[in-house]
């Protein structure tokens, strides 16, 4: 009874949190136009928005709640396989929350005193936020198939609020590449979940896997459903509004977005996909050879971005590319499955939460806390170690998995991926280079809500393969023969950095080539195709519209026509009326000459 | 053969009201208010008792022969009186949107005589039992209708009037054709009496299907299916809560279940589908999807924007039919109530945007969500179900046609639904974005084309309620789907009454 009310909670606390700014607003009415000192959204209760989320992850028990009035039947659980990725989601949701609290203190200040535009656009964030997090958190718990896509439609939709935040011409740029990517990738998992769903006649996540390995059309279904989440997930291809909306929308929007919302689309494969089930090689080919692209590519084209927060974006194609490749070699391989969900699950954690961590830190190089210089230095470097592999939670993350690839046979993958790796390190490189060439220099207080919770967020990163609640055997610390083959990426990722900054120092204009790769690549060109098409689809339809109107200019001549002819009838009234006479004497003279013969 | 006066009495309720409201002055607003008011909740009444009814097994049915063979009946079962409860609810919104709407407007007496009129013909076609009387409601609603749609009076609205018309009687007179050639074949046809074409053989199958295609012509003009859907955004010159009514539930809907009708009651779903009719259905209504949506994408104004949109969305009704298997009837059905809804949300709100702000460009809708919190919440629920998106109504609906398809082997449904889902976003997300989004007059950035402060609210409260109900049943519908007496347990109540022989 108590989970599945906790259960409850989880998604009704942030609702609640959420309606009550709207309640508080519409009680001082009015409150939105006049002038004047104003309530301060972001306090402490919007903070508690993911603690019962929290509190549920942490629970010993299974919670389930069933509701039969809700859509087609609602069905929430939470058991060990979606308890890592509650906690670490709500974890990361807290943080972001406590840092945007600091982060917005400016606008929040503007507001209280007034500013009315600075209010609004706090209280759409306010409103958002929690918005976003109940999106969040429902498609973690959801069981039944329509929850599951509401959750997963909440999240995305109302991202898109925090996403131009901002309100200027970038942050609209960025939001609408988000939405229209968002868009077509809701098309394809609404295509995808109809169809797969319909075959099966189900309506839970379980039974869908199930539907789908053995449905004959399959392999199509999980295509379908695979591209549709790989827009959040940010496979290559599909990953153009990664680098155009993480750099636009403030710095703990960015956090949860790379860190949690690009997870969801993991989220999505898992719970939909039938992996562990033959079926989909083939497809798991592609994923794996699409994955390395993402993982190589993200990582060359990142490299020469100026945007830390952009440098950060492609880094997480990048990484989610490797995590792509993980899930391909479970379509391959299925017997590999039940570990390798055990090494993803921990990779998508790690990189949850290091990537939170940067993306909190790049607020924090911009205004440092009051600390030595070379302290916070150390602090924003250890999540990118981390990431790239060398320290702490990011050792054990790649320990986990190349020790299952290797002992699959898969060998040639453990060379590429650590060929990413090095690309990871190049990027972290360049993350904290700019970061340092944009460091801010005003200093805030240590004991304020943005060094909190990046500090937090920094020790819950480097710790989480202590405390993250994997279903299946724990990770385990490498082996100290190992780690020289571990470690070799960073290194040589460390050399190249070097060497490459050595020759940009050395010569300032060969870059200036580079600086024209804008953030978004592909996206430009996407663009463009789209206009064009557009502007073909827009003449075909003057064309009919034309052919139209000259068809109706036709149909309405005839009938103008018909209608003269028709008033032009009573012209024969009149000899019908002369002819009157001699048609009866007629008539008459017949009837007689009839009668005189019969 | 057991409570006769209580399908009459429904009809009766808005059919009295009539010569009462014509003999009230026109000034006489209060009590033209109470009586209008009074009428609409009485048959809401009236058929919640007959939902009821139905639910514990009575029936209601009322008769009088008019000519040898030929019969006057009404006769009350689920799927009518899911369109009745559809209307009966609406009728009530509209009333009170329409009270606020034309306050202070010449003509008052004769608009609310004819709306009485229509909602009636409306009730009529609901509880028609045979297609004589659905016959006749629906040439008593083409004619109602007209004074309504030429209101203002203005030579556009004539001339739309004029179209109107045209299509409309030109497509009754077809319907008239194929009804007496049907009648002249087997007699009188009652609803659900569907054995009698079926036991006609093989030898008749030519015939039939001649006589189905000159009925669905008929149909289809109301329906607004394309080609025939040429009046629907003419019409749009009507005042907002006609072009509310017309596309939520009464001439549209109408059409729409006037094929609903002939594929289920008077064909049978077994023998359309051997004559191989529903796939004709379903290109004709997949056609309309996706012509519908294309031109709504193509328009700058609101109303048309909408009114193409309703082009495309009353046939999810026509493709849920063509889908053969319960789901897709479930789906058909269900959506003949939640396009309601959902339309006629977003109608009231395109009509509080027009009253309040004299805004009628899309273009001119920025900022709009500051200055009408309410209202731009409501459309934002209307459009996001109009997307299907859950959890509005909209959702549901996409979902059962979704099962239907591939329960029907006709899994390429699955990508119009996708492809419209998409266009819809396409036409619909860009008006949300400007109504929340971008900085406008609100902002103080220009100004409003022609602002008017009409009650304590944002907008008059006859205005504003109605939107913010009908938005809030879009969403209940779709939340609470699971429900006893949802839109989507009524579907199912009427699909097992049609699959189960």
């Amino acid at each position: 009874m108590m989970p599945s009310l906790l259960l409850a909670v989880t998604l009704l606390w942030p609702l609640g949190l959420a309606l009550r700014n709207v309640l508080r607003l519409v009680m001082e009415q009015g409150a939105l136009g006049r002038p004047g000192p104003r309530p301060a959204l972001l306090d402490y209760w919007w903070i508690t928005a993911p603690v019962p989320a929290l509190l549920l992850a942490l629970w010993p028990q299974e919670a389930v709640l069933l509701m039969d009035g809700w859509l087609l039947g609602g069905q929430w659980k939470l058991d060990d396989s979606g308890r890592p990725w509650l906690l670490f989601s709500a974890l990361l949701w807290g943080l972001a929350g406590l840092y945007a609290r600091g982060y917005l203190v400016a606008e929040q200040q503007a507001a209280e005193s007034g500013d009315g535009d600075a209010f609004r656009r706090l209280l759409s964030f306010a409103l958002l936020w929690p918005l976003t997090l109940a999106g969040n958190l429902l498609l973690i718990v959801a069981e039944d198939i329509p929850s599951f896509y509401l959750g997963f439609a909440l999240m995305t939709f109302a991202a898109y609020g925090l996403v131009v935040h901002a309100g200027n011409r970038d942050a609209h740029l960025g939001g609408r590449a988000y939405l229209i990517m968002a868009v077509f990738g809701e098309g394809l998992i609404l295509g995808g979940l109809l169809w797969s769903a319909g075959t099966a006649q189900v309506l839970t996540l379980t039974e869908l896997r199930a539907g789908i390995a053995t449905a004959e059309q399959g392999a199509w279904m999980a295509t379908l459903l695979w591209l549709g989440f790989g827009v959040k997930a940010g496979v290559i291809g599909l990953h153009v509004w990664l680098p155009l909306a993480h750099p636009v929308a403030p710095t703990p929007a960015s956090a949860v977005l790379s860190g949690v919302m690009v997870k969801a689309g993991l989220v999505g494969w898992i719970s939909t996909l039938p992996l562990g089930a033959v079926g989909l090689e083939s497809l798991g080919r592609v994923v794996i050879v699409l994955g390395l692209a993402g993982a190589l590519g993200a990582a060359l084209y990142g490299v020469i971005q100026r945007h830390p927060k952009a440098v950060l974006a492609y880094s997480s194609v990048s990484q989610m590319g490797m995590i792509t490749t993980l899930v391909g070699v479970g379509m391959v391989s299925p017997p590999l499955w039940p570990g390798l969900l055990v090494a993803i699950t921990l990779f998508a954690a790690h990189h949850g939460l290091t990537k939170g961590a940067l993306f909190l830190g790049v607020g924090i190089s911009e205004h440092p806390p009051r600390l030595p210089g070379w302290l916070v230095w150390l602090l924003l470097l250890l999540p990118a170690l981390s990431l790239a592999g060398a320290m702490t939670s990011g050792l054990a993350t790649k320990w986990t998995f190349k020790e299952l690839l290797y002992d699959a046979g898969h060998g040639g993958l453990v060379t590429w991926l650590s060929v990413a790796a090095v690309g990871t390190t190049l990027l972290m490189s360049r993350a904290l280079w700019r970061q340092w060439q944009e460091r801010g220099s005003y200093r805030i207080p240590l004991h304020s809500p943005m060094p909190l919770a990046w500090l937090a967020c920094i020790l819950a990163a480097s710790s989480v393969p202590l405390w993250v609640p994997l279903a299946g055997r724990h990770p385990n610390w490498p082996p100290l023969a190992e780690w020289p083959g571990l470690l070799w990426p960073v290194s040589l990722g460390l050399v190249v950095a070097a060497l490459m900054l050595l020759a940009a120092l050395r010569s300032e204009r060969k870059w200036r080539r580079a600086q024209r790769l804008l953030p978004g690549d592909l996206w430009w060109w996407y663009a463009w195709l789209a206009s064009r098409l557009l502007r073909l689809l827009s003449d075909l339809a003057e064309e009919g519209e034309r052919r139209g109107s000259l068809l109706r200019g036709r149909l309405q001549a005839w009938e103008e026509r018909a209608t003269v002819a028709i008033s032009e009838l009573p012209r024969f009234e009149r000899s019908f009326r002369r002819l009157a006479v001699p048609l009866m004497v007629g008539v008459a003279v017949v009837l007689l000459v009839g009668l005189w013969l019969g | 053969m057991s409570q006769a006066w209580l399908p009459l009495a429904t009809l009766a309720t808005s059919l009295l009201v009539v010569p009462l409201i014509f003999a009230l002055p026109e000034r006489a607003w209060r009590a033209r208010t109470a009586l209008n008011l009074g009428a609409a909740m009485i048959k809401v009444v009236l058929v919640a008792l007959m939902v009821w009814g139905l639910y514990q097994g009575e029936s209601y049915r009322f008769s009088f022969t008019v000519v040898r063979d030929v019969t006057f009946l009404l006769q009350v079962d689920a799927l009518g009186l899911m369109f009745a409860g559809l209307s009966s609810l609406l009728w009530l919104a509209t009333t009170v949107y329409a009270i606020g709407y034309l306050e202070d407007s010449p003509n008052r007496k004769r608009f609310f005589g004819f709306f009485s009129l229509c909602v009636a013909s409306t009730v009529g076609i609901a509880l028609a039992g045979n297609l004589f009387t659905f016959l006749l409601f629906y040439e008593l609603l083409t004619l109602s209708t007209y004074p309504l749609v030429v209101h203002r009076g203005h030579t556009k609205a004539l001339n739309a009037g004029a179209i109107y018309l045209r299509y409309t009687l030109t497509g009754g007179l077809v319907l008239l054709l194929g009804v007496v050639a049907l009648h002249v074949m087997v007699g009188d046809v009652s609803f659900g009496e569907r054995e009698m074409l079926a036991d006609l053989g093989p030898e008749a199958h030519g015939l039939l299907t001649v006589l189905f295609l000159i009925m669905l012509l008929g149909l289809g003009v109301k329906a607004a299916l394309v080609p025939l859907h040429g009046w629907l955004p003419r019409a749009m010159v009507a005042p907002a809560p006609v072009s509310a009514l017309l596309h939520a539930v009464a001439v549209v809907k109408a059409g729409a279940f006037g094929i609903v009708r002939l594929v289920y009651d008077v064909y049978g779903i077994g023998l359309t589908y051997q004559l191989g009719l529903l796939t004709l259905l379903a290109v004709i209504a997949t056609v309309t999807i996706l012509y519908g949506s294309m031109r709504a994408l193509a328009q700058h104004e609101l109303k048309p924007r909408l009114a193409f949109s309703t082009v495309s969305q009353v046939s999810y009704i026509v493709l849920g039919i063509s889908l053969f298997g319960p789901f897709g009837t479930i789906a058909g059905l269900v959506h003949l109530m939640h396009q309601g809804l959902m339309k006629v949300t977003l109608f009231y709100c395109a009509g509080n945007y027009a009253e309040e702000l004299g805004v009628h460009r899309i273009d001119q809708l920025n900022g709009a969500g500051r200055r009408m919190p309410l209202t731009s919440i409501a459309f934002t629920v209307g459009a996001l179900g109009m997307i299907g998106l859950p959890p509005v109504a909209g959702f549901i609906s996409k979902w059962y046609l979704g099962m239907g398809a591939v329960q029907a082997n006709m899994p390429w449904v699955i990508l119009v639904l996708v492809a419209s889902s998409l266009l819809n976003a396409a036409y619909f997300l860009p008006i949300l974005y400007r109504l929340w989004f971008r900085p406008g007059p609100a902002h103080g950035i220009g100004e409003w084309p022609e602002e008017r402060h009409l009650g304590r609210f944002e907008t008059s409260g006859w205005l504003l309620w109605p939107a913010v109900a009908t938005a809030l049943f879009s969403i209940m519908a779709g939340l609470l789907a699971g429900l006893p007496f949802s839109p989507l347990d009524l579907a199912t109540f009427v699909t097992a009454e049609e699959y189960t022989p």
